[in-house]
Formats: structure tokens, C-alpha cells, sequence
């Protein structure tokens, strides 16, 4: 229970941060941190207390006390994706730097409706 | 369900996905070949989409990846639907590529082709499969190489819009990625026919914050009404053959993952009426924004978001004849846009501005592409004898076929929204035809060049062809509104 209030605790800080925040690096680490508080939800939907791996080392185990090893493979996969959103995010950050002289989005204007 | 015989639908994600990274091997030789790849991986999935179609008319081909059976593997589940829009996507693909050749001179282009590339093994991935996390990760291959392309060009607003886009579409993914941790710790599964077997097992309570989060989630990609923001900025930033490919491709794909998990993942038939609104929402503010815009990218991008409304309307009607009114409006909308931002791209190129004023005379100075954005405009409008009359038509009939006076008031709004449509596109056709040219600018010009004539001269013969013959599709598009509506026959193919 624990794990998932701290999961989407982290969830909702970084969707804070987002939303309030006008410096754009630190946007950008508030979608990290939303990033990070969903692989934790996907990580606690498998996680068995005092389990281990699913392999058969010894005779004793039982499947009640292996950790699903799905919801591990799904936060791997999705780390990379987020590595390469995060990456992309922070090279679009120097241009646009280059561009205003600024990270502060209320000097970034161009486009208005 | 044997792959045996005939082509392996796999091979249409596959054989892309290894053409993006030979684009990169082959610079080695020539910088030139990596223009021709993206063109030659889209006809290779052109034919094989065509050729599949008969086979899953008569039958879903499933292909178990690894070996596993369902539900313990990853299944890609090419039924009609899914192979008729993966035959969309090489169609307009293969169009916007032929395009790119000529028109994409500056910049690194082989990083250009290489991400246009694997934009579209994404959208194709996203139809193919069949499973949820799976899903996911072809909507992120699709994601992320859109917000790169949007700033391919690497000026002001390209570079601000990516930025824009990529933040909504970051937290949009994660809501999605949330949703699916959801299910996947209520149901243990991650097929996405297993799912929906299941679902009915719990409350619809527990089930309804999954469902939230995924349509929240796919609906800023899909640029539905309160989450569309992204969408005017990065298609009218983004290079015009990038915008025709967001505008005719991209936005579907999330319109295909709500409509997907609606209908088939949850069977969640209470929800019909609110995305009957949501679209109606959507048809009418984004053909509102359109109607003031001065700036000829933005008009179609708004125009965009107004079709995309339709197109969720025509679903919400959940009869077989909405689906397949809103099938055809897929279609004509996905080649009417491409024709006209891939005409635009030209004009704007032509005029040096975006401004639709410095638009004016273009119909004596470029005939043809004038007559491409005419026949564009027409077939949005829904002028007879294009595409565009023909699924609007369709959806029409279907909405009064459901002898409802409610959804009649609707329709009636959904025609209000049509003759505003009508009034800004018909006012650019002005500007272009009769409009006399005040200030002459004159721009470097060596006349319109024959890769860019050609896909845009296959468009208009297909709006044409399609507009007067429209029972060429109908065979396809009821075997796929019959399979998205038969969720029992999903679960059953994939789970014997």
C-alpha cells in the first residue's frame, strides 16, 4: 500500500511541477519525476514482499513468493523510451536557448492561437 | 489463422524497421540513397497490405511472436481494419516520401528520412497489434520521431512547437503508461484479447479509471477538444510534408488506439454517447478556430481537429454504418489533408509567406498545385463528385438512420459546422483564383519539379476516382466496422 501512495506521490509532484513551474529545465525534470512515479506504480503491481526471482533454484519455492517478472520487463522497456524523450527534450532545450536567450516560457512567445 | 501460406503481416512492421537503419549504412555509400528508401519501404507495404486485404476478409491472420500462444505472447492481430489502415498509412506514406525527395534540401536528410521512416513502422505497429504494451511502445516510436520532425527545421517556432508538443505528448504518454499499470495490476494480462475477456469480471468502477486514463492519454495525440493546444503550433511549424503526414497519419493513429480500446478492450458501450459529444465538441471549435485564422498552415491544422471531431461523431454512432461513414471520412480526410499541405508546402515555398493574402494570384502563376489545393478544398467541403461528399454522405445517412431526434439536432450542428468549413476554404479560394496580385515578390524560382507533381497529381486522380466510385472501398470497410463492433469474434480469434 505504501509503495503506491509513494508512487503516485511522485506522480503528482512532478505533474505540479509541470504545470506551476516556468523554468523549462525544471519542467523538464517534472517529467522525469511523473516519468519515475509511473515505472514505481508499475514496478509495485508485481512486487511480492520477501519474494525473489522466478527460478526454480531450489525445491522450496514456491510461485506465491516470486515476483512477477512482467511489470520489471514493461519498466525497462519504458525506461528507454523515457531516456529518449528526456534526451530529446534536453537537446530541443539548448536550441531553443540559443534561440531566446532565455529559459523562462513566459519570454517564449512565437505562437499564440 | 495459418501464416503458412502468403506473406506474414510481421514483415510490414519488420521490414521497414530495418530499411530506417539501413538508411544510415547506406549514406555510407551514396548521401543520396537514403531518399529512395523510405520511398521503396512503403511500397513494399503497400502491395502487401493490398494483397492481405482479401485474406483477412475471410479470416484475422494472428502471428504469435516468440513462438508462445496467446495470451502469453505478443500477438500482432491483422484483421480488416488494421490492414486496411496500414494500406492508408503506405498509401499516404509512400506519397509524402516521393514528396520529401525534393522538397527536403536542407538540414541533415538523412536523419530526416530516418525518422519519417520510422514515424510510419510506428502508425503501421499500432494497428497491427495486439497487445496493450505493445501498443504503447509503437505509439512512443510514433511519438517521439514526430517531435523531432516537428523542429526539424530548427528555427523559432519549430523548435518552440516541438517543445510544446513533446510536454503535452510526455505527460499524455504517461497517463497512458499509468492506465495500462492499472490493468495490468487487476487483470495479470496484457493482451489485449485477454483483457477484454476479463474485464466484465470486476465493477465497471474499478475499470472506469483505466479507461479515463487511456482515453485522456491517447486523446492528446488524437488532439481531442481540450487537449488539442499542441496541435495548431506543431502542424503549422513543422516542414509541410511532416504537417501533411501529422495531419493525414499521425492524429488517426490515436483516433484508432480510443476507438480500439473503447470498443473492443473494454466494450464500454455507456461511453458512446460522450464521445458522440466530445466529437461534436471537437467539429465545432476547431472549425470555429479555423474560420479566423490568417495564416494558411494554421487554417488547416485547425481544419485538422474539426475532421478528427467527425470522425470520433461518426464512431459514437456505433452502428455499422457510422463506422464505416467514419472509416470513409478517414480516408478522404487523410488524402485530401496530405494533398493539401503537400500543395501548400509549394505555395508557401513559391510566395516566401504564410500569410493566405500573399496567396493572391497564385492560380495564374501555379495552375496545377492551385487546382490540387481547389480539389483539396472541395473534397473536405464535401463537394460531390470528390471523396469528401461521399463519407459525409455516409455519415449523414447513418446519423438519421438511427431515427433518434436527438442525434438529428446533432447532425444539424455537424452541417453548421460544414458550411463554416465551407466559408474559410472557399474564401482562400478567392484569394488564390481572383484575387489581383498587389506586390509582386519575386522569389528564386525554377518551376515545380516532377517529384513533387507526382504524388501530388496521384492524390488528386484517387480523391477523384474514389469520389465517383466509392463502392471500391465498401467491401473492406464493412468487413472492418463489422470486426470493430464484434468483440466476441476479437477475443474468439485470437483466443481459440
Amino acid at each position: 500500500m505504501i509503495y503506491y501512495v509513494g508512487s503516485f506521490g511522485l506522480i503528482i509532484i512532478g505533474l505540479y511541477i509541470v504545470l506551476t513551474k516556468r523554468n523549462l529545465i525544471k519542467v523538464i525534470i517534472g517529467l522525469d519525476l511523473f516519468e519515475t512515479g509511473i515505472f514505481l506504480l508499475l514496478i509495485c503491481t508485481g512486487y511480492v514482499k520477501g519474494g525473489t526471482a522466478p527460478i526454480f533454484s531450489n525445491a522450496k519455492l514456491t510461485s506465491a513468493l516470486m515476483v512477477d517478472p512482467v511489470p520489471q520487463a514493461l519498466v525497462l522497456t519504458a525506461i528507454v523510451i523515457g531516456v529518449a524523450t528526456l534526451a530529446l527534450a534536453l537537446s530541443l532545450a539548448i536550441r531553443l536557448y540559443h534561440h531566446y536567450g532565455t529559459l523562462d516560457l513566459r519570454k517564449i512567445r512565437e505562437l499564440k492561437w | 489463422m495459418d501464416i503458412s501460406n502468403g506473406v506474414n503481416p510481421a514483415l510490414l512492421i519488420a521490414i521497414p524497421l530495418g530499411l530506417t537503419f539501413a538508411i544510415p549504412l547506406c549514406g555510407f555509400i551514396s548521401k543520396r540513397i537514403g531518399e529512395y528508401i523510405p520511398i521503396l519501404g512503403m511500397i513494399f507495404n503497400l502491395v502487401v497490405a493490398i494483397t492481405l486485404i482479401p485474406r483477412v476478409i475471410r479470416e484475422p491472420i494472428i502471428v504469435s511472436l516468440g513462438g508462445f500462444p496467446p495470451p502469453f505472447c505478443i500477438n500482432l492481430m491483422a484483421d480488416p481494419l488494421g490492414v486496411f489502415l496500414a494500406a492508408l498509412i503506405a498509401l499516404i506514406g509512400l506519397m509524402i516520401s516521393i514528396y520529401a525527395t525534393d522538397y527536403i534540401k536542407k538540414g541533415a536528410t538523412q536523419n530526416y528520412h530516418m525518422l519519417y521512416l520510422l514515424l510510419l513502422v510506428g502508425a503501421t505497429g499500432i494497428v497491427l497489434t495486439g497487445d496493450i504494451f505493445n501498443l504503447f511502445v509503437f505509439f512512443e516510436i510514433l511519438c517521439i520521431s514526430s517531435y523531432a520532425l516537428v523542429a526539424y527545421d530548427g528555427d523559432k517556432p519549430g523548435i518552440e512547437s516541438g517543445m510544446k508538443y513533446l510536454i503535452q505528448g510526455t505527460v499524455g504518454s504517461g497517463l497512458i503508461l499509468m492506465g495500462i499499470a492499472l490493468l495490468y495490476g487487476k487483470f495479470g494480462t496484457l493482451n489485449m484479447a485477454h483483457l477484454a475477456q476479463n474485464i466484465h469480471s470486476t465493477t465497471p468502477l474499478s475499470t472506469f479509471l483505466p479507461l479515463a486514463l487511456l482515453i485522456t492519454g491517447f486523446g492528446v495525440e488524437a488532439a481531442l477538444f481540450p487537449l488539442n493546444a499542441w496541435l495548431p503550433d506543431a502542424h503549422s511549424s513543422a516542414p509541410s510534408s511532416i504537417s501533411a503526414i501529422l495531419s493525414g497519419i499521425a492524429i488517426k493513429m490515436g483516433v484508432y488506439a480510443i476507438i480500439r480500446i473503447i470498443f473492443t478492450l473494454f466494450g464500454a458501450s455507456s461511453l458512446f454517447h460522450f464521445i458522440l459529444f466530445l466529437g461534436l465538441f471537437t467539429l465545432l471549435v476547431g472549425e470555429l478556430a479555423a474560420f479566423r485564422q490568417n495564416n494558411i498552415k494554421r487554417m488547416l491544422a485547425y481544419s485538422s481537429t474539426g475532421q478528427i471531431g467527425l470522425i470520433i461523431f461518426a464512431f459514437g454512432l456505433a452502428s455499422t454504418l457510422g463506422i464505416k461513414g467514419a472509416l470513409f471520412q478517414m480516408t478522404s480526410h487523410a488524402l485530401a489533408k496530405a494533398l493539401l499541405f503537400l500543395a501548400v508546402g509549394y505555395m508557401i515555398y513559391r510566395s516566401g509567406s504564410i500569410k493566405i493574402n500573399s496567396l493572391a494570384g497564385m492560380g495564374k502563376k501555379m495552375p496545377l498545385v492551385s487546382l490540387a489545393f481547389a480539389i483539396g478544398v472541395f473534397s473536405l467541403i464535401g463537394f460531390p463528385p470528390f471523396v469528401g461528399f461521399s463519407s459525409k454522405f455516409l455519415i449523414v445517412k447513418a446519423t438519421l438512420a438511427q431515427h433518434d431526434s436527438v442525434l438529428t439536432i446533432l447532425l444539424g450542428f455537424v452541417l453548421l459546422a460544414t458550411i463554416i468549413e465551407g466559408a474559410y476554404f472557399l474564401k482562400v479560394i478567392q484569394t488564390i483564383y481572383f484575387k489581383d496580385t498587389a506586390q509582386q515578390t519575386v522569389q528564386p524560382w525554377q518551376g515545380t519539379s516532377l517529384a513533387a507533381l507526382i504524388p501530388i497529381c496521384i492524390l488528386m486522380v484517387l480523391i477523384v476516382g474514389i469520389g465517383i466510385y466509392p463502392e471500391v472501398l465498401s467491401k473492406i470497410l464493412n468487413a472492418a466496422a463489422g470486426m470493430l463492433l464484434d468483440r466476441e469474434a476479437y477475443i474468439r480469434n485470437v483466443l481459440p
